[in-house]
């Protein structure tokens, strides 16, 4: 037996073991790693060039040679998806990524300095807090015009409240902890303790936020594409595709509109069922 | 209520104003910060000549200092001059002003929704037993995932092809008409909220449940349905309470989405179309209207929660 | 059980012979943990007649509190029982819902550890005393309030009707108490379960609130179920004392003759652990007397700001006012008091975690009166005085393995250590805790509360300290488990010289450890000196009334409210350290 086989065989077994343990989220990592695998290769799996013209009947039924059908201009939809994926997955990244960093790095000072500095930031949370993403986003592109780059930008600003709410109270919960004292007695330093101790406490926690986050984010990116002010067409955005074959709905050919966002709600569903697993380990932690 | 819970509650409601100004300052600089000249985008695509630029600077107050334009924008609250749009060239206000009422019935409608089955699925998955938890569950598992947009077409698909019960264009003719006709746009607003009530309602009940006090009700035989209400939801009702700002003030926003799905003419829309063509004038005031609804409603429900618990506003340590 | 017959025959060790009030029948208390049955609760048996006192003592994780709870009807889901619970000859399994949830309404009444997490926040005292009363027993709202009113002056609360009007947030934790047993009593039970009643309590109130229950029994013929940790306490208010380990009742013994009577070895180590050592006459050596003080306080004063009741401004709470003594070399001081007393500051203030506002800190000759400027200094304080905190769990970082977390404390004063030598220290400082060395590799998770409490040592000798700061080390650890740290602590201070400054609120673990004692109370100092003049003769007022409260054979608690404080502390994070003992099914 080869060590391939070997590591396989290992590998099925575990795999096997988790699905009966907790079916739903070896479902959820499936279709992740499905949408991970489209958002990057999508362009080379696509049968058809997304934005050519007439490969297809106009407004064409799913057949064999086009699975999810065609659009009012013939375009092939599963090509559409598939290169779709890219855009719709990068941006919640982004979106989550910046929040994450900035929010945590916000309220890790504000727990460790406390007084006028947590004031400060507090505030300016609870500010930007009081300003609904959404309207963050749209502001964002009234200001510098449409396309998804201002409203990311806008997104991961409206975000940084919740991901900094979070972290400052743990934070603080966290230095309030004996062993916080403890190693203050010992001599260690406070360099030493907030990045050895303080921030990988607090790591599970800013994770499990991201994941939540993250589908929050994509909901929120293809919502201003559905209005038309985040990607533009003919881009094949799947907020985009769901607002172009919106007409389509009523002259019986659902699919235009439906199948990408059966893609936006499956993929937002595997989010959140990921995120909720996250959650309960990162709060396992703490017992 | 005694004098400490109200001095208290007094510097929650000042901290909350002190939010809604700074909120207000972040807003105004949406126009200092746009690229190009306000000058050239009240002109239109006309080249202006040096008078005309002179007359619209003087018109829009901007050649005074920024403090005095802030005060001047934020002061049309009040004055009801919140500035010119750069698209129609008319009064910001006068915009609004028409299409508020239908905004605010469709949000009005997909409170009651929320309020009604997204608290009721969150109570009856707390205390119904476990296979009612897991169905709401699983339900409220797929509801988060179903934004405005996808609940939208589904229900277009649906009653426009299959069922034909509801209109899926437009906003009606009177009041009960139009009722009728936002009930979709409603249902595709409330969804995902309604998961969302559903969950934080759950939870702070199931919280309460399992709480010591509970417990010693319990054992004093006091009857269930007693219980329920005097000392699981009530004391749950808080945590409820809390995030009815947030939820409202995105209800506003989110409405765009169903309005441009059903073809309402509300504010939404115009916060949709004034985005598209850069009209800055007209997305600031909304933001700024959908701030004010979320500090008021936040003030609304910190005095409910005072008066549910004086406790919530208790002295902290400051030192 | 061969304990032997004594007394009445109306009550024989093995249970009276009229109808019990309340009988466990063979019960067992079975759950269903990580998908695995297991049986929590044995055969336990228990009869308590009309107007007996029966404790039922044990360690965390001994089954005490799971059986109470069967009793009342609290066992969480997925629990089930065996065996049979009767109140007055009724089989509670054989009653219908409805029934039962009367009978026990109306038959048991039951207190728990902690008042104020069982009493609803958001209520009024008034509307919590005449809910029963209204909704059970169907009585008109004034009949009930004159009812909740006449109950509240019974225990001894005063002022009742401005009581009724208050919510629990506004009373202290030993009124709380009251008010909870107060409300048992409106329906007039046969019986009182009492769960811990007086863990979180400190001991002057403990002994207010045994007044109280001693009182009630006395005047309503009142049975009691009295769960406990504390096997004195059990055998001074109780008649019987039933013993409880791993689940099973290892022995039932008459109160008054218990001592004597015991047969079983754990029961023999409770006792132990639970009765004062005269003979072992402290850790006093009488050398240390002379040597020099490595530590040395005067006119210590810490205030704190507390956001004022009015809503406005602030109020200054003085959290200690003017303390000063002196810590010898290699000799062990204990500060004694209440919560509240200051006690904890003084410690964290010593250790450098607070700043006084006034007096001087004075360690072998160097001012610590101000905090540490820089990071090398900071070092070098940490070599002279390290610290043992409350929460053994807490005070160690989850995520980090025994031998990381003692590492890092051997590292802060010896950079660059070479692994080999590094694990060789590891193992040197676990063998001194007489921890084994394969613990290293473990994280605090898999660690007991007293192992865990160990390795806080073990980090603590890292630096090789001169001064070690106990802040109530050993108060959330089982008694066995405090006898066996306490012997730790006492041989390490005899091998290494180090002085032990020891913060407790129990008296009796001051005086198995420490040599001079200082009492404080209300932030300043009421007494100090040599341990056994001070708890043998004790000079102040206050000192007696600690030393009446702890409950020992023949002890009669008397009621001294008007001491006592009515209103909780002001919301300090280091006031009120003390954690509450959880109960077992909370472990």
């Amino acid at each position: 037996m080869s060590v391939a086989q070997l590591a396989g065989g290992r590998v099925s077994t575990a795999l096997r073991r988790a699905a009966r343990r907790d079916p739903l989220v070896v479902a959820a990592s499936i279709v992740m790693l499905g949408i991970a695998v489209m958002a990057v290769f999508g362009p080379v799996l696509a049968p058809y060039d997304p934005d050519a013209l007439y490969v297809g009947p106009i407004s064409g039924p799913p057949t064999l040679a086009h699975p999810f059908g065609t659009d009012d201009l013939g375009r092939d939809i599963l090509s559409r998806v598939l290169v779709g994926a890219g855009p719709s997955v990068l941006g919640p990244i982004v979106v989550v990524t910046i929040s994450s960093v900035l929010g945590a790095a916000i309220a890790i000072g504000a727990a460790w300095f406390g007084g006028a500095v947590d004031a400060v930031s507090s505030r300016l949370i609870e500010v930007l807090f009081a300003i609904p993403g959404l309207v963050l986003a749209v502001l964002a592109v009234a200001m510098f015009g449409k396309g998804l780059l201002a409203p990311a930008v806008a997104l991961s600003i409206a975000y940084l409240p919740l991901v900094a709410r979070l972290i400052r109270a743990l934070a603080r919960q966290e230095l309030a902890k004996p062993y916080v004292a403890a190693l203050r007695v010992q001599g260690v330093g406070g360099a030493a303790i907030c990045f050895r101790h303080l921030v990988p406490a607090l790591l599970p926690a800013l994770f499990a936020q991201a994941t939540v986050g993250f589908g929050y984010a994509m909901l929120d990116l293809a919502a201003i594409s559905f209005l038309g002010l985040g990607a533009q067409p003919p881009a094949s955005d799947w907020g985009v595709m769901i607002a172009s074959g919106q007409p389509a709905l009523l002259t019986g050919a659902p699919e235009q509109a439906v199948i990408p966002a059966a893609f936006v709600v499956i993929t937002v569903l595997a989010v959140n069922i990921l995120g909720a697993r996250v959650t309960a380990w990162a709060e396992g932690g703490d017992r | 209520m005694n004098p400490r819970v109200l001095v208290q509650l007094a510097r929650q409601l000042g901290s909350l104003t002190l939010t809604l100004f700074l909120s207000s300052v972040v807003i105004f600089c949406a126009v200092l910060l746009t690229p190009g000249d306000p000058v050239s985008a009240f002109a239109g695509g006309t080249r202006p000549t040096p008078e005309m630029i002179a007359a619209i600077r003087a018109e829009h107050h901007l050649d005074d200092p920024v403090w005095l334009q802030y005060l001047h924008w934020a002061g049309g609250v009040f004055t009801g001059d919140l500035g010119t749009s750069y698209v129609y060239r008319t009064d910001v206000v006068d915009l609004i002003a028409p299409r508020v009422g239908i905004t605010v019935l469709l949000v009005a409608y997909a409170v009651v929704l929320i309020a009604v089955f997204g608290v009721g699925s969150g109570i009856v998955a707390a205390t119904r037993g476990r296979i009612a938890d897991r169905a709401v569950l699983i339900a409220t598992s797929i509801g988060m995932a179903l934004p405005t947009f996808v609940v939208a077409i589904l229900l277009i698909w649906i009653f426009a092809r299959v069922l034909g019960w509801f209109p899926v264009y437009g906003a009606g003719e009177g009041f009960l008409d139009e009722l009728y006709h936002l009930t979709l746009p409603a249902i595709s607003l409330a969804v995902l909220y309604i998961a969302y009530l559903s969950r934080i309602t759950r939870g702070a009940v199931v919280g309460q449940l399992h709480s010591e006090h509970v417990e010693t009700a319990r054992v004093r035989g006091i009857p269930r349905a007693r219980i329920f209400r005097r000392h699981v939801f009530l004391n749950a009702s808080p945590q409820i309470l809390a995030v009815s700002g947030a939820t409202v003030a995105g209800l506003f926003a989110v409405s765009a989405i169903a309005e441009q799905a059903f073809g309402i003419g509300g504010l939404g829309s115009l916060l949709t179309e004034a985005a598209a063509r850069k009209d800055v004038p007209v997305v600031q005031v909304i933001s700024l209207l959908l701030v004010v609804v979320f500090v008021v409603l936040n003030a609304l429900a910190d005095v409910a929660i005072a008066i549910i618990d004086p406790d919530s506003v208790k002295p902290r340590r400051t030192a | 059980m061969t304990a032997p017959v004594h007394g009445p025959v109306t009550a024989s060790v093995h249970g009276p012979v009229t109808a019990p009030v309340l009988e466990l029948d063979r019960l067992s208390v079975r759950a269903a943990i990580d998908g695995e049955a297991r049986t929590l609760v044995h055969d336990c048996t228990i009869r308590v007649a009309p107007g007996e006192a029966v404790g039922l003592v044990g360690e965390s994780g001994s089954g005490k509190t799971l059986s109470a709870r069967a009793v009342a009807g609290l066992l969480p889901e997925g629990f089930s029982t065996g065996g049979a619970i009767r109140i007055e000859d009724e089989d509670l399994a054989a009653l219908p819902s409805s029934r039962l949830r009367d009978l026990r309404a109306r038959r048991i009444g039951m207190v728990f550890q902690s008042p104020r997490a069982h009493l609803n926040p958001l209520r009024t005292i008034g509307d919590f005393m005449t809910e029963a009363l209204v909704s059970v027993a169907g009585a008109k709202p004034d009949a009930a309030a004159a009812r909740a009113a006449d109950l509240l002056a019974e225990v001894g609360i005063p002022d009742p009707s401005r009581r009724l009007r208050q919510r629990p947030g506004e009373l202290s934790g030993g009124l709380l108490q009251r008010v909870m047993i107060a409300s048992t009593l409106a329906m007039d039970p046969r019986i009182l379960l009492a769960d811990e009643i007086t863990t979180a309590l400190d001991v002057t109130t403990q002994e207010e609130v045994m007044a109280v229950i001693a009182d009630l029994r006395r005047n309503r013929d009142l049975a009691m179920l009295f769960i406990t940790h504390d096997l004195a306490l059990a055998g001074a208010v109780c008649d019987r004392v039933a013993v409880m380990q791993h689940g099973r009742v290892i022995e039932t013994l008459r109160a008054s003759t218990m001592r004597a009577d015991a047969s079983e070895p754990y029961t023999k180590r409770l006792m132990a652990a639970a009765l004062p050592e005269e003979e072992r006459g402290a850790g006093a050596d009488s050398t240390t007397g002379a040597a020099a003080p490595v530590l040395a306080v005067k006119d210590l004063r810490k205030v704190f700001s507390v956001r004022s009741e009015r809503g406005f401004g602030t109020d200054r709470f003085t959290a200690v006012d003017g303390v000063g003594f002196e810590l010898r070399a290699g000799s062990a001081l204990g500060i004694v008091g209440e919560s509240g007393s200051g006690k904890s500051t003084t410690a964290r203030i010593v250790c450098g975690l607070e700043t006084a506002d006034a007096g001087t800190v004075t360690v072998m000759g160097d001012d610590w009166s101000r905090p540490a400027r820089g990071a090398a200094e900071r070092r070098r304080r940490a070599r002279v005085a390290q610290m043992v905190f409350q929460d053994p769990y807490q005070s160690l970082d989850r995520r980090r393995t025994v031998g990381q977390t003692l590492a890092e404390a051997i590292g802060v004063h010896r950079p660059g250590l070479r692994r080999a030598e590094l694990r060789e220290r590891v193992d040197a400082l676990l063998g001194t805790a007489r921890l084994d060395v394969a613990l290293a590799e473990r994280r605090p998770r898999a660690l007991s509360g007293g192992q865990l409490q160990r390795v806080a040592i073990a980090r603590a000798l890292a630096a090789e300290p001169e001064i070690l700061v106990l802040d109530e080390a050993v108060s959330a650890l089982d008694v066995t488990t405090q006898v066996e740290i306490l012997t730790l602590l006492d041989g390490i201070r005899r091998e290494t010289g180090v002085a032990l400054l020891m913060i407790s609120h129990d008296l009796e673990t001051v005086r198995r450890l420490c040599d001079h004692v200082v009492v404080m109370r209300a932030g300043a100092v009421v007494e100090q000196g040599v341990i056994a003049e001070v708890l043998d003769r004790p000079q102040a007022e206050y000192t007696r009334t600690l030393l009446d409260s702890i409950p020992r054979e023949g002890w009669v608690p008397r009621r001294r409210l008007a001491a006592a404080r009515t209103t909780p502390l002001p919301t300090v994070a280091t006031a009120a350290t003390r954690t509450i003992r959880r109960g077992d099914l909370h472990e």
